[in-house]
Formats: C-alpha cells, sequence, structure tokens
C-alpha cells in the first residue's frame, strides 16, 4: 500500500509537471532516443559532409552588419536597419513591412569563412501555418499547422538543451502573417530562421522531403507550392520584386544555401534508416514570403506529405515526430559546426 | 485512493473528472454526483424552433430527440475539438457548462468553493489540442489539469504497473502501457478504430445488403449499443427500418458480427506490438494484465477475443472494467483528489 501511494505521488508529480509546461507554452522534455541505433551512423556521416560542403562560400551579412535602430522596436515604429555592402530602410506599417527605399548595394566579394568568427546562437524557429490558417490536411483530419507546431517544440527542447537561444514564431494554434513571422525574426535577432512545413503532393503515393531557400525557379510545381504558402496576402507585388532583386545577389542567400543542405541532408540520411525508399526532393529555390521576409540565413523545410497515407500515419506517431525534430536539429548542428570550423 | 475516499472531498473545494468523450462525456464529482450525457448540442434552428422548444440551446439526448429543429453539433472529433470551427468551441463550452451544472458546480461557487477539474483526452492529443482545451475551458473552472484519458483510467483502477490499459471509445481506442512511471509517448498510442468506425462500417454493411432500408447514423447506433458482439452471435440481431414509409424488419446479424469484428485486427497488432516493447521479463506480467474500459468495450466478447488472440504471444488475461462508462472521469477525481493543493495552485484555469 505504501509503494502504491509513492508511485500515486511520484505520477501525480510528472502529470502536474507536464500541465505547467502546457501552461507555460513549453514542451516537457521527453528523453532522447529511441532510435539512437542510427545517430551512429549520422554522427559518422556528418563528420565527412561538412568537408565537402561549404568550399566556396561569401560572408553573412549579419556579421558585418551595422545595426543603427534595434529590431526591438516597438511594433508599429519604425525599424531601420543599415548594412555593409547593402541598405535599405525597412518601415512596419499595420503590421506589413513596407521597404522604403530601393536597395542599393554593391556586388558581394567572396572569401573564406575563417575571416570572420561565425557562429550560430540564435535559432528562428516557425512552425508553419497556425490559427485560421490550417495548411494541408490528412483524410483522416491531421492539419499540417498542428504538426508543424509540434514538430517545432521537440526542436525547440533539443536546440535549447544544446545550449542554443530559440525563439518561436508561435507557441499556441495562433494565425499570424508571413509579415508578422519575418517581423518577429528580424526582431529577435536570429542568427538563422528554419520555417516548418508539411506538403501535399497531387500523386498522393509520392512521399520524400524537400528543402528550401529564397530563390526563383521556373517550375510550375514550386510555383503553385509557393502561391499556397504564401497565400496570406501579406505580400506586395512591387514587394517581391524588390525584395527578390535585393535578395538573389546578396550574400545571405549562399548561407541560406548551405543550410538548406545541411538541413536536407539530414532529413534524408534520418529517414532512409527507417524507410530507404524516401524519396530526395531535394535542395531547390524558390519565393516562398517567409524567406522574403526574413534577413538572416533562412530556409523553409517541407518534412513530408500529408497527402501519403503513409506519411499520414507516420505523423500520428509521437516517436516519428521526435525523429524529425531530430533530423532537423542534426541539420541545425551539422550547419553550426561548419560556421565553427571555418573560423577556427 | 490516496488521501481521501472518493465522494468525500475537500469542504471548500469541488473536485471533478471529466471524461469529455467523442460520443458520450462522463463527470465524477466529489460531492457524490455522478453524470453521463451524449456530447451533443444543438441551437435551434429558427424564431419557429426557439419559440417551440423554449430554449436557447439543448445539449445531449434531448438535443438529439429534437435534432430536427436544431443546429446539432457533435463538437468532438476523435477526443479533441473539432479543428477550425468556432461553433465546435461554443458547443464544447456549451457541454462542459452543462456537466458543471450538473456536477452542481453552481452549487459550490454559492457556497465559495473552489472548482478543480481533472479532463481525460486521447493519448496522442498533441500539444496544441490541450491548449485548445485549456482556453475552452477558461472561466469554467478556478485549476484544471489535462491528463491522457487511459493514464485517468489506470490511476483510478490503482493498475500503475504492469498493466495495459485499452480505452475503447466513440472516436478514439487509447492504448497506454503503465510501468509506474507517467506514461510518456512511447507507452501510449492512439488508433481512429474505435465506436464510430464500428458504426461506419454496419452502415456500409447494412446498406449494401438492404438498399430499400432507410437508416440513419443515429439508428445504426442504436442499434450496435443494443445488439454490439463479436464471436459467436448472442442471438439473432434483428432491427426495423422504414422502406418507404413502411416499418420492415431485417436480420443484421452477419453485418453486426462483420462491422464489430473489424475493430480486432488493430487493437490485437497494436496490443501486442506495444507489450513486445516491453522489458522481457515484464511482458508476462503485462499480457496477464491488459484492462478494457470505454463505452465500447461493451461490445460482447470483446474481452475473450483479445484475450484468444494473447494465446499466440504466450496467453494473457483481458478483463473489461465494472464499470466502463464512468472509470475514466472517477479516475479523473481520484487524480483531482490526491493532487496537492500546491500543485493545483500552479495550473489555475
Amino acid at each position: 500500500m505504501a509503494s502504491v501511494t509513492r508511485v500515486k505521488q511520484r505520477l501525480l508529480r510528472e502529470a502536474v509537471e507536464e500541465n505547467v509546461f502546457l501552461v507555460q507554452g513549453r514542451r516537457r522534455p521527453q528523453p532522447r532516443g529511441g532510435l539512437r541505433l542510427y545517430r551512429g551512423l549520422r554522427a559518422t556521416f556528418f563528420l565527412v559532409a561538412p568537408l565537402a560542403l561549404f568550399s566556396l562560400t561569401y560572408v553573412v551579412g549579419r556579421a558585418a552588419a551595422e545595426k543603427t535602430v534595434s529590431a526591438d522596436a516597438p511594433r508599429g515604429r519604425p525599424i531601420l536597419l543599415s548594412r555593409q555592402p547593402m541598405t535599405s530602410a525597412v518601415t512596419e506599417t499595420a503590421g506589413t513591412i513596407v521597404l522604403a527605399s530601393a536597395p542599393s548595394f554593391s556586388a558581394p566579394e567572396p572569401f573564406a569563412r575563417g575571416v570572420l568568427p561565425l557562429a550560430v546562437r540564435r535559432v528562428v524557429l516557425d512552425p508553419g501555418h497556425g490559427g485560421e490558417s490550417r495548411g494541408t490536411a490528412s483524410r483522416d483530419g491531421l492539419f499540417e499547422k498542428e504538426l508543424t507546431l509540434d514538430i517545432a517544440q521537440r526542436l525547440q527542447e533539443l536546440l535549447l538543451a544544446a545550449n542554443f537561444e530559440v525563439a518561436m514564431t508561435r507557441t499556441e494554434d495562433a494565425t499570424l502573417s508571413l509579415a508578422d513571422r519575418g517581423e518577429i525574426a528580424n526582431r529577435t535577432e536570429g542568427d538563422i530562421f528554419v520555417s516548418i512545413h508539411v506538403n501535399w503532393l497531387e500523386n498522393t503515393d509520392a512521399r520524400g522531403v524537400e528543402t528550401f531557400y529564397l530563390g526563383p525557379t521556373a517550375d510550375p510545381y514550386l510555383e503553385r507550392l509557393a502561391a499556397t504558402e504564401n497565400g496570406d496576402g501579406s505580400l506586395r507585388l512591387a514587394e517581391l520584386r524588390d525584395a527578390l532583386e535585393r535578395v538573389y545577389a546578396g550574400v545571405r542567400r549562399e548561407e541560406s544555401r548551405a543550410l538548406a543542405e545541411a538541413v536536407q541532408r539530414s532529413l534524408l540520411v534520418s529517414l532512409r534508416t527507417l524507410d530507404p525508399g524516401v524519396r530526395n526532393r531535394g535542395v531547390k529555390t524558390a519565393p516562398f514570403g517567409v524567406l522574403i521576409r526574413t534577413q538572416m540565413p533562412a530556409i523553409l523545410a517541407e518534412v513530408g506529405a500529408l497527402s501519403s497515407e503513409v506519411d499520414s500515419e507516420l505523423f500520428r506517431d509521437p516517436t516519428y515526430r521526435q525523429y524529425l525534430a531530430e533530423a532537423l536539429f542534426e541539420g541545425i548542428q551539422a550547419y553550426s559546426r561548419s560556421l565553427s570550423d571555418n573560423s577556427a | 485512493m490516496m488521501a481521501r475516499e472518493k465522494g468525500s472531498g475537500d469542504e471548500q473545494v469541488l473536485n471533478l473528472g471529466i471524461d469529455l468523450g467523442t460520443s458520450r462525456s462522463s463527470v465524477s464529482a466529489s460531492n457524490g454526483a455522478r453524470h453521463m450525457i451524449d456530447s451533443y448540442v444543438g441551437w435551434p434552428v429558427d424564431m419557429v424552433a426557439r419559440k417551440v422548444l423554449k430554449r436557447d440551446v439543448m445539449i445531449g439526448r434531448e438535443a438529439l430527440d429534437n435534432r430536427l429543429m436544431l443546429d446539432l453539433h457533435r463538437p468532438l472529433e476523435r477526443g479533441l475539438i473539432k479543428e477550425g470551427s468556432e461553433k465546435a468551441i461554443a458547443a464544447v463550452r456549451e457541454l462542459l457548462r452543462h456537466l458543471l451544472a450538473l456536477a452542481g458546480v453552481d452549487d459550490a461557487r454559492e457556497k465559495g468553493q473552489k472548482v478543480r477539474a481533472v479532463v481525460g483526452v486521447p493519448a496522442e492529443a498533441l500539444r496544441v489540442n490541450k491548449q485548445q482545451l485549456r482556453s475552452a475551458m477558461s472561466g469554467l473552472v478556478d485549476s484544471l489539469m489535462i491528463v491522457s484519458e487511459p493514464f485517468a483510467v489506470a490511476y483510478g483502477l490503482d493498475a500503475l504497473l504492469h498493466a495495459l490499459i485499452v480505452d475503447l471509445g466513440a472516436g478514439t481506442t487509447d492504448f497506454c502501457v503503465m510501468k509506474g512511471r507517467y506514461p510518456r509517448e512511447e507507452d501510449q498510442r492512439t488508433l481512429t478504430s474505435a465506436g464510430d468506425s464500428v458504426d461506419q462500417q454496419l452502415m456500409q454493411l447494412v446498406q449494401a445488403r438492404y438498399p430499400e432500408a432507410n437508416i440513419t447514423h443515429h439508428m445504426v447506433a442504436e442499434w450496435k449499443e443494443a445488439s454490439s458482439f463479436v464471436g459467436d452471435p448472442p442471438g439473432r440481431v434483428t432491427i426495423e427500418a422504414p422502406v418507404q414509409g413502411k416499418p420492415t424488419k431485417f436480420d443484421i446479424t452477419d453485418e453486426m458480427r462483420s462491422a464489430c469484428e473489424s475493430l480486432l485486427p488493430p487493437v490485437i497488432e497494436t496490443m501486442i506490438d506495444l507489450i513486445s516493447r516491453v522489458e522481457p521479463e515484464y511482458q508476462a506480467r503485462m499480457r496477464g494484465n491488459v484492462i478494457l474500459s470505454g463505452g465500447t468495450a461493451l461490445i460482447k466478447g470483446l474481452g475473450v477475443s483479445l484475450q484468444e488472440a494473447l494465446q499466440e504471444v504466450g496467453g494473457g488475461k483481458v478483463r473489461v472494467v465494472k464499470d466502463p462508462v464512468y472509470v475514466g472521469s472517477d479516475g479523473g477525481l481520484a487524480i483531482a483528489i490526491d493532487a496537492p493543493e500546491s500543485d493545483w495552485e500552479l495550473l489555475q484555469a
């Protein structure tokens, strides 16, 4: 009887703890593991992969930034950021960021990363969709917005445990415009931005992962996908054109590509240990609005497809969602390590 | 029970256990009240209906019985608030208000008592679902704890160690392996094969065999409730349904059996899979302590069939709890009573 009482006390303590985390909008840490078997394989991969990834690159704009007014400025007040070699004035009006002056910059000069001590300290996580924007949905009622938040919260815990700082664009089922997401990322001065999404593919048997960074595309599928993800109407055409012109030549793009490659590789290696048939849909460029808004290396990862019954079933399993979070974590860590290695 | 007996409670506090179910919801209170209602909420469709019904909102069986005059909602889906529907959130709040009123919350408020509730949700409910529930409960109780439904069942039955709880509801079947610790994600599983999927299957089978019969989901659910079984039929299952307006009798014994037995493969597979993940030296004890709860556990012969399936992996014992409908809310009440005052302070709604 005494032992039952003790067990009950412990169970109650843990139940309360989980609820306190829920009230605070945080996830109760789960012991990592379950799929440790594969971690050694991935670790070996990541020792080799970064060496091949970053032979030529450009400097991160952030490292050279000269900040004249902090992005912590209250909403509605002008935010002025000036960068070398790129300058632009950014004004926020009613939740929409407007580029107030034409970008002016000279072509970036490539040089070795080791010149500047770069590091990833703060990661901005952006769980796709939320609130009124459900995103994609499985036939049996799983919603993209719920999955992205769940995976992002798991990833947040992993990053915090590894001493990264984490900013989340949302921690609950809230509606956020693309402008809001970009504004949060910029205001919190993240070093990198990772937007998490779940895809819908016309071929419902198709599965696979793909990771995007900002750039043009001529692929009609990607144009449709970008149009869907950009669908909140907060991005003006002129703004899109200006931003693309500014960003395509920007050094940020190269870092975004490197981050996208690291994350895509990690996702692929991890998922193929579970299912060798998972398709590599590749690292791609596409004009996603949320990537345009951010001022740091930014990617958008489509970590599966709810159009696939197999994926839907897997997404329902929390162990699988944890596994995806761990894969994203490994990718971010690999990218971070590559910066440190090159800076050393 | 750890500190106090159920039904006694603290005089300054009204403790509640709530099982918010897709089909039925129940509440058990520390003042001894115990109620179960159908999880339906309806608003009169127009002024005429409001005048006839003389009510602004109807809940439970009453709502079902008057559904033709109501904008009827079943606000829970898979044991969770239906996504993306303002009406569903409003309906859940009405449902909760009604349950709380039945449990004597209004009296408790008048006496100045605090109201604390433990609500059970499906084992694999996402955090966002729990947050939605917290906001739906906001203002209705003073403090709120959300736990997985099968955990509440296990707690109420003191089945805390080497036990497998299978909570068969309408929207979901929830599994929870109890290892003497608060269940983690890998200890729990949720299937959408549950009471509703049996209803759906039965509807399709009956329509295929008797296309002339005019039947509805509500009729099918009632037939299942009255005559569901797996294995050998306890007798012929005969129902009555109109054919061009004329009441006609149909034999649906085979259809009932097929629909109910559609639950067996996924439940057996999940049960055996979860047991196989337990440390080998404890698997036999776990197999010997499988507990079925929830309204769908009332299907005749279900426990026996699951026990037979365990023979293939060394045998075991499956028992159906005595009161499968209230066992979840009773478990929630036990948690509410046992949780220390200091913990409740942290969980204000």
